[in-house]
C-alpha cells in the first residue's frame, strides 16, 4: 500500500511541476542547449542541419540538438517526452495536434516572446491559423492548398487530352479517370484515391457549403454530406477509375515513393501542391497542377490554405528567449529561407516568400505560382483537441466502405459518432 | 530445462522449492539479483503507478484526475475493444495450436538422430530468433504485398494479402506458426528426456509406432506440452510488433488486426488516453491471469507427471 501511495505521488509530481514560469525571458551570456524536433524526410534533415549551423554560428553560445524523426513516429515520440517532462524546447507543429497540445499547456503563448520573435511580415489570417483560444501558440511555417497531379506524360501516351480544370466537375474526374484505367488495362489507372486523408474530405464537405467542425469545435457535417463523398469514393474503385481496394489501401500507408504518381501508376491524384518537386523528381514524369473539381458547381469555395505545420515552443523550456531567438531566425530569417526554399512550404512570410523566389526550381516555382492564383475560402477550423486523428478514423472508414462492411451511410452516422466521442473524451 | 522440472516438482507438491536445503539459494538469489533490481526500479514503478492510472482521466500533459470506474464502465461500450478482443482471440485460437503442432512435429522427425542434428536444430530454431522483429515485420510486408513475393510466385496482380481486411490476420498468423523454434527446442529436450526403454518394451510387446507414439510419447511429455501451451498463449496475447510494423501501426485494414496491445497502445499514445490505456492494461492482466488458470485447472485431466 505504500508503495502505491508513493508511486501515486511520483506519478502526481512528474505532471504537475514546471509550468516554466520561472525560467528567463532574457538572453543568456553563458552556454545554452536547445532541443528542436521535427518530422520529415532526408533532404528536410540535410537542409535543417545547415540552418542549425548558420544559426548556432551567428550566436556561438547557443548549441541547438536537432532530433529528427518520420511523421509516423514522431507524435507517439513527441507525446512521451512531454509526459516525461523532457520536450525539446523547439517543436515542429501540425494542425491536427496543436489544439490538443496548446489546450493541455503544453506550449509557450509566444506572444509573450515577441520580443525576440517578430511576426510583422505574416499576414494576419496566416498568423490565426496558429491562434488556441485566442493566443498564439504556434507561428505558421508554410502554406500549402489541396490540388490534383496530373501525370501529362500519361495522358499523351494514351492519346487522353488533359481535362479543362477550370470548371471541371468530380463527375468529370471520374469520367476522363475511367477513359485513362480503359487505355491503362490494369497497369495505370486513372486516379490514384480518395477518403485517406483529411484534405480531400474537408474539401468536399466545404463544397456542399458545410464544415467538419464548427466553431466551438463539435463535428458539424451532416450525415448526408458523408454519405455522398463515400458514396463516390466507392464509385471510383468500383468502376475501376482507382485501383483494386487492397492496392490502394497498400499505397496509402506507403511513402511518397511508392504512391502512384510517383511509380507512374496513376494518371491523376490529390495531393498538396507543395510535394509538386519531390513527385516530379520521384516519378521523372511531367506532372502538372490541375484545380480540384467541383469547385465551379460549389456552394462555397472548397480551396483553402492549409499551414503545413507550425513552430512552437514547449511550455516548460528553460530557456524561452533562446527559442525565441532561434524560431525568428527559422521564419525570418533569409540566410535561413535560401536554404529551406519550400521545403516546408510556399514560406508564409511574405517578404521571405518574394526573397526565395528567384531561386526556386521550375516544379516550386508551379507550385508557389498554384497556390498564388487559387481561389480559396477562409480556413477551416484548427482541428479541436482530442480529434487528432481525424485521419485515421476516415481511412478506417474507407476501408469499411472499399470492402463494403459498411455502405455510405452506415460509414457516415458511425464517423460522426466516433469522432465526437473523441473530442469529448479529451 | 530446470524450468520444466521445476514446474513439475510444484505439480506434484512432493517436494516444495525450496526442498533442495538453503546452501542452494544463496547460488540462486546471487544470479536473481540483477533481474530482481530491474524488475524493483524499472518495472515495478511503472506496474504500481498503472494500476494507479487506471483509475484516473489522464492525458499525459496535465496531472491526471480520479475518475473511479469510469474506465472500466467505458470498457462494455468500446466497440474498437471489441474487435481487438475478437482479433486477439482468433489470433491465439488459431495461431497456437498450429504453432505448436509444428513445432512437435519437426521436433519429432529431429530426435529421430538425423545427420547434422545440431545445423537444423539452429536452422529451424531462427525464425524464433527473428520473428519479433522489426525486420521480419518489414519482410512480410514485402512477401505478402501487392507486388510481393507470394503474388509474383502464383502470378496474381492487384491485391495485397496484408491490405485485405479478409487475409491480413492469417499472415500474421503465418507469421507467428513460423517461429515455432523455441517451443520446438523445449519439445526435443523432452523427447531426450524419455528412457528408451519404454520404446524397445514396447516394441517387444508388438506396439506400432502410432501406439507407442500414443500411449508413451504423447502422456510422458504432456507436462512439455503444457509447459509451451502456457507459454505460448501468453505470448500470442502480447503480441504487439508483428501487427503494428505490418499494419503501420493503424491495426488495419479496418481492424483487422488491431491487436489488444495495439489498441491499448494507439490510447495511450495516440489519443492521449493514457488512464484508459492503464486500465486496459490490466484487463488484459486479468484476461491472461484467467486463462492461465483455467490451464492450470484443465491440466489436472491431460497432463500426466511420471516418476
Amino acid at each position: 500500500m505504500r508503495r502505491t501511495a508513493l508511486a501515486m505521488a511520483a506519478v502526481f509530481a512528474l505532471s504537475a511541476c514546471g509550468s516554466g514560469g520561472s525560467a528567463s525571458q532574457e538572453l543568456s551570456k553563458d552556454p545554452v542547449t536547445l532541443r528542436f524536433t521535427w518530422w520529415g524526410a532526408d533532404e528536410r534533415h540535410k537542409r535543417t542541419q545547415q540552418v542549425i549551423d548558420l544559426f548556432e554560428k551567428k550566436y556561438p553560445n547557443v548549441t541547438v540538438k536537432g532530433e529528427f524523426k518520420d511523421w509516423n513516429g514522431y507524435w507517439e515520440s513527441l507525446a512521451t517526452t512531454v509526459a516525461a517532462n523532457d520536450a525539446p524546447d523547439i517543436i515542429q507543429m501540425d494542425e491536427l495536434y496543436l489544439s490538443s497540445y496548446a489546450e493541455r499547456g503544453a506550449l509557450l503563448d509566444l506572444g509573450t516572446a515577441s520580443k525576440y520573435l517578430k511576426t510583422a511580415d505574416f499576414d494576419k489570417s496566416a498568423l490565426d491559423t496558429g491562434v488556441v483560444k485566442g493566443k498564439q501558440y504556434a507561428l505558421p511555417v508554410g502554406l500549402a492548398t489541396y490540388a490534383i497531379v496530373a501525370n501529362t506524360d500519361l495522358f499523351d501516351k494514351f492519346k487522353i487530352k488533359l481535362p479543362d480544370d477550370s470548371a471541371w466537375s468530380w463527375e468529370d474526374l471520374k469520367k476522363v479517370g475511367d477513359e485513362v484505367s480503359k487505355a491503362g488495362g490494369g497497369k495505370v489507372t486513372g486516379f490514384q484515391s480518395l477518403g485517406f486523408d483529411a484534405g480531400g474530405m474537408n474539401i468536399w464537405i466545404r463544397q456542399a457549403g458545410a464544415s467538419l467542425f464548427d466553431e466551438s469545435g463539435k463535428v458539424a457535417v451532416p450525415p448526408e454530406v458523408l454519405t455522398s463523398y463515400w458514396t463516390y469514393v466507392r464509385d471510383l474503385a468500383k468502376q475501376g477509375v482507382t485501383p483494386p481496394p487492397s492496392v490502394t489501401i497498400e499505397r496509402a500507408s506507403a511513402s511518397l515513393d511508392q504512391s502512384g504518381t510517383a511509380t507512374n501508376t496513376s494518371a491523376l491524384a490529390t495531393w498538396w501542391n507543395t510535394q509538386l518537386s519531390s513527385l516530379a523528381t520521384a516519378s521523372g514524369s511531367k506532372l502538372k497542377l490541375l484545380r480540384i473539381p467541383g469547385e465551379a458547381q460549389a456552394t462555397s469555395p472548397g480551396a483553402y490554405f492549409k499551414p503545413s505545420m507550425y513552430w512552437s515552443v514547449s511550455s516548460r523550456t528553460q530557456h524561452p528567449a533562446e527559442a525565441a531567438l532561434f524560431v525568428d531566425f527559422l521564419a525570418n530569417s533569409e540566410e535561413a529561407a535560401n536554404i529551406m526554399l519550400t521545403d516546408r512550404g510556399v514560406p508564409a512570410n511574405k517578404k521571405i516568400r518574394t526573397a526565395i523566389t528567384p531561386k526556386l526550381t521550375e516544379t516550386d516555382k508551379a507550385a508557389a505560382e498554384y497556390l498564388d492564383t487559387t481561389k480559396v475560402g477562409p480556413a477551416p477550423r484548427v482541428t479541436p483537441n482530442g480529434a487528432s486523428n481525424l485521419e485515421a478514423i476516415i481511412k478506417r472508414h474507407t476501408e469499411e466502405v472499399l470492402f463494403d462492411r459498411q455502405t455510405p451511410e452506415q460509414a457516415a452516422t458511425s464517423f460522426i459518432a466516433e469522432l465526437q466521442a473523441e473530442i469529448d473524451g479529451a | 530445462m530446470s524450468a520444466i522440472g521445476e514446474l513439475q516438482r510444484m505439480r506434484k507438491g512432493s517436494r516444495g522449492p525450496l526442498g533442495g536445503g538453503r546452501r542452494d539459494n544463496k547460488a540462486a538469489f546471487v544470479f536473481l539479483a540483477p533481474w530482481f533490481a530491474g524488475l524493483l526500479f524499472i518495472t515495478a514503478g511503472p506496474i504500481a503507478a498503472s494500476f494507479v492510472l487506471g483509475f484516473t482521466d489522464y492525458n499525459l500533459i496535465q496531472p491526471p484526475t480520479f475518475n473511479g470506474l469510469d474506465n472500466f464502465a467505458r470498457m462494455l461500450t468500446d466497440a474498437r475493444l471489441h474487435k481487438a478482443l475478437g482479433v486477439t482471440l482468433i489470433y491465439v485460437v488459431v495461431s497456437v495450436p498450429l504453432q505448436l503442432g509444428a513445432a512437435l512435429g519437426l521436433a519429432l522427425l529431429l530426435d529421430k538422430g538425423l545427420r547434422g542434428l545440431a545445423f537444423y536444430r539452429s536452422a529451424f530454431y531462427l525464425p524464433s530468433l527473428l520473428g519479433s522483429s522489426v525486420a521480419v515485420a518489414v519482410l512480410w510486408r514485402q512477401i505478402f504485398g501487392a507486388d510481393g513475393l507470394i503474388n509474383q510466385l502464383l502470378g496474381i496482380e492487384g491485391r495485397g494479402w496484408i491490405s485485405d481486411p479478409d487475409t491480413a490476420l492469417w499472415t500474421l498468423i503465418i507469421l507467428n506458426v513460423w517461429t515455432f523454434g523455441a517451443p520446438m527446442v523445449i519439445f526435443l529436450a523432452g523427447l531426450r528426456q524419455i528412457p528408451r526403454m519404454y520404446y524397445e518394451a514396447a516394441a517387444t510387446d508388438g506396439a506400432g509406432k502410432w501406439t507407442q507414439f500414443r500411449s508413451i510419447t504423447i502422456p510422458l511429455l504432456s507436462p512439455i506440452v503444457f509447459f509451451n501451451l502456457v507459454l505460448q498463449i501468453i505470448h500470442a496475447f502480447q503480441s504487439f510488433t508483428q501487427a503494428f510494423v505490418v499494419s503501420g501501426g493503424t491495426g488495419g485494414p479496418s481492424d483487422s488486426t488491431l491487436f489488444y496491445t495495439l489498441y491499448l497502445y494507439q490510447r495511450g499514445f495516440g489519443n492521449f488516453d493514457m488512464g484508459y490505456a492503464s486500465a486496459l492494461a490490466w484487463l488484459l492482466l486479468v484476461i491472461i491471469a484467467g486463462i492461465t488458470a483455467v490451464n492450470f485447472w484443465a491440466a489436472k485431466f491431460w497432463v500426466v507427471y511420471d516418476d
